[in-house]
């Protein structure tokens, strides 16, 4: 599959001349995308780090994973609008970068793992699941984002 | 007078071997910088949380008290590991560094934002009792929330625009603007050519 036309359409866009032309727009959408990614970060190592049995215990996992998912939602949608603006500025570049295609599969492995597994399993019987279950769960959304947030900064040194 | 010490300062760094070493080595720098904005997902990312409860925004039925005292082991954690390789970044280029308005801004809201810790910290521990699961908390402490959120913005801000160069000393110009970057040096040929 090639989506090369994706990102010709994205050069050809408007966004692409908003976001080539004002430095300072692009500093304040990359801070966006930084805030987005600390909030992302934080909410998915309380709620991780809840189900590992490290931290917050003591108080049911469905408290503290549903409130870390509504922070989340609101992370995730901040970091797709403003990475899609940054983008915008070198998308010809990104569609040559490896870095750039890994990080897109982990986001999209990401938000799969978040919405159709994690959430659903948890938010049906958080408090009786398995501890193993909820430890690998733990893990696995662990290791995703750190390599999903890891591969993006990479992204700049390749 | 300040300027001119910072100035030294910097470029007695620069002649050290490491600072060198750190700046030109192919993968040893981008892994110090890597990790300096991945740990903000520990350090700013408990921060967010613990904020986001004082203002009253999530986590609403967990006492505030338990937030702020279960987060900031990691929070803290977060934030020394962000202090090092700062710090580490700083070394690697001292002199730029120094002379970079951003920078200066960054430093300004770090104090302010530590100033603001110190006494968000005091406040909150000192009324936790009475408001620990109350649907909106006091005002002093949302903003008190508010202030932190904005400062570390500002700071995230001017920490990533110090990798462009738009204000840097070639590019500035009058006397203010090289004053407040530290820019000694055209400061006085400017001086002297007057």
């Amino acid at each position: 599959m090639d989506f090369i036309w994706l990102f010709e359409w994205l050069e050809a866009s408007f966004i692409a001349d908003a976001a080539k032309a004002y430095g300072g727009v692009y500093v304040v959408v990359q801070t966006a995308h930084l805030m987005g990614l600390a909030m992302l970060g934080g909410m998915v190592i309380v709620a991780d780090l809840r189900l590992l049995g490290v931290l917050m215990t003591g108080f049911p996992i469905s408290t503290v994973v549903r409130n870390a998912q509504r922070g989340f939602n609101v992370a995730i949608v901040v970091l797709v609008l403003s990475g899609i603006f940054l983008a915008g500025a070198v998308s010809m570049k990104l569609y040559y970068n490896e870095m750039f295609l890994a990080k897109m599969i982990g986001l999209g492995v990401g938000i799969l793992f978040v919405y159709l597994i994690r959430a659903p399993l948890l938010a049906r019987e958080a408090d009786e699941l398995s501890p193993w279950l909820c430890r690998l769960m733990g893990t696995a959304s662990l290791v995703l984002w750190f390599t999903v947030a890891a591969s993006g900064r990479w992204i700049g040194f390749s | 007078m300040l300027n001119e010490w910072l100035l030294a300062l910097a470029r007695w760094l620069d002649t050290h071997a490491w600072s060198t070493g750190l700046h030109e080595s192919l993968y040893m720098y981008a892994w110090i910088e890597s990790t300096h904005v991945l740990t903000l997902a520990v350090f700013l990312g408990m921060l967010i949380v613990i904020d986001l409860r004082m203002l009253g925004v999530l986590f609403m039925d967990v006492p505030a008290s338990v937030i702020a005292r279960r987060l900031d082991l990691p929070m803290m954690i977060g934030f020394v590991v962000m202090l090092v390789t700062g710090f580490v970044l700083y070394y690697a280029i001292p002199v730029r560094t120094t002379q970079s308005i951003w920078f200066r801004i960054k430093v300004v809201f770090l104090i302010a934002a530590g100033v603001n810790a110190f006494l968000f910290r005091a406040r909150m521990q000192d009324s936790s009792a009475s408001w620990d699961l109350a649907p909106r908390p006091p005002r002093n402490i949302r903003i008190g929330a508010a202030l932190s959120l904005t400062f570390w913005t500002v700071v995230v801000i001017c920490g990533r625009a110090i990798a462009y160069d738009w204000f840097d000393c070639r590019k500035l110009d009058g006397a203010f603007m090289y004053w407040a970057a530290g820019c000694v040096d055209e400061l006085a040929a400017l001086e002297g050519g007057a």
